[in-house]
């Protein structure tokens, strides 16, 4: 027992120190603590092995899966829609031009009026 | 009459350290109630109650609220038992778990009624309006400091814990449980301070 508090002065922690152990002594009646053993012993048949623990377990491995599948097909829905953006982009830039289109968007050394008679005459 | 009930008061709270004897039956108990015996977990209640319940009433502010703590404390330890290594102290494991439980009903309960604590025993030389006014000073500093530092206060100073056993019931370091100390009991002083303005 240590019985330096140090918490009063002109020797008043020996006061202190008595109060406390006053305030914090357990309970002396045998009874009490017969009544706690069998609070906790019931406690212990009642909840100790509850079917649900192992459950709670995989919830938690379930729920982690669940996250993981559901990370990963977001990524992927992520990659497919990227890919299909990219590849329309492809196909845009690649697609071969129209003779009309051709005509209407290239400079053209003829004069002005020849290069618009030859695009209203175009199929 | 009298100096039987304050000596009863005043005996160590928790029962003296365990011989060899008692470890090897304490051990085998552990064992027993790995094994599923339910007679073996409660000769372990019987042997550490005593103990888990002034670990949780240095934390907790009343004494119901102790009884909550050792309950939840032993029913965590008996679902946890397969976890536990046999050749390790029981009561340092499940003290450790009692004060989780019992910082843990501290922090859930914000607002509580003081406690109901039996009459304080008066020696004849001493003033009882005195004793009356130092006991309710003091419940009223303990219940402002937090939990942490009524722990430590208590266990140390009450119940003669050393800082490193504080420190691994409470899981903090041996130095922020002296550190702790010190700070609660500069607390604890400082609410006081009025109260020794003067000589007694």
């Amino acid at each position: 027992m240590t019985n330096d508090l140090r918490i009063g002065p002109h020797g008043r922690d020996d006061d202190v120190t008595r109060t406390l152990r006053d305030i914090y002594a357990s309970p002396d009646d045998p009874a009490f603590w017969d009544a706690l053993e069998a609070r906790i012993l019931a406690r212990v048949v009642a909840e100790g092995d509850a079917w649900w623990l192992p459950f709670q377990e995989w919830m938690r491995a379930g729920l982690v899966a669940a996250g993981i599948i559901v990370a990963a097909a977001a990524l992927t829905l992520a990659q497919l829609h990227t890919d299909s953006r990219r590849e329309a982009m492809q196909s845009v830039i690649e697609t071969p031009r129209t003779l009309a289109h051709q005509m209407a968007t290239e400079t053209s050394p003829l004069p002005d009026r020849e290069a618009t008679l030859r695009l209203v005459t175009a199929p | 009459m009298q100096t039987t009930a304050i000596a009863r008061r005043m005996r160590p709270v928790y029962p003296p350290p365990a011989e060899p004897d008692r470890r090897e039956h304490e051990r085998s108990l552990v064992i027993e109630a790995q094994g599923g015996s339910r007679d073996a977990f409660a000769a372990l209640v019987r042997l550490h109650q005593v103990r888990a319940f002034a670990v949780a009433r240095a934390i907790t502010l009343t004494r119901e609220d102790a009884e909550d703590a050792v309950q939840d404390a032993f029913l965590h330890a008996y679902r946890a038992l397969d976890r536990f290594r046999p050749d390790q102290p029981f009561g340092a494991w499940l003290n450790r778990i009692v004060a989780n439980a019992a910082l843990d009903i501290g922090r859930r309960r914000k607002v509580r009624d003081a406690d109901q604590l039996p009459e304080t025993v008066a020696t004849p030389f001493r003033d009882p309006a005195a004793d009356a006014e130092l006991r309710a000073r003091l419940e009223d500093g303990l219940s402002r400091l937090t939990g942490r530092q009524r722990a430590v206060i208590v266990l140390h100073d009450v119940q003669g814990y050393t800082h490193g056993e504080i420190g691994g019931m409470l899981s903090i370091p041996e130095g922020t449980a002296r550190s702790d100390l010190h700070h609660a009991r500069a607390a604890l002083r400082r609410m006081l301070g009025d109260m020794w303005s003067t000589e007694p």
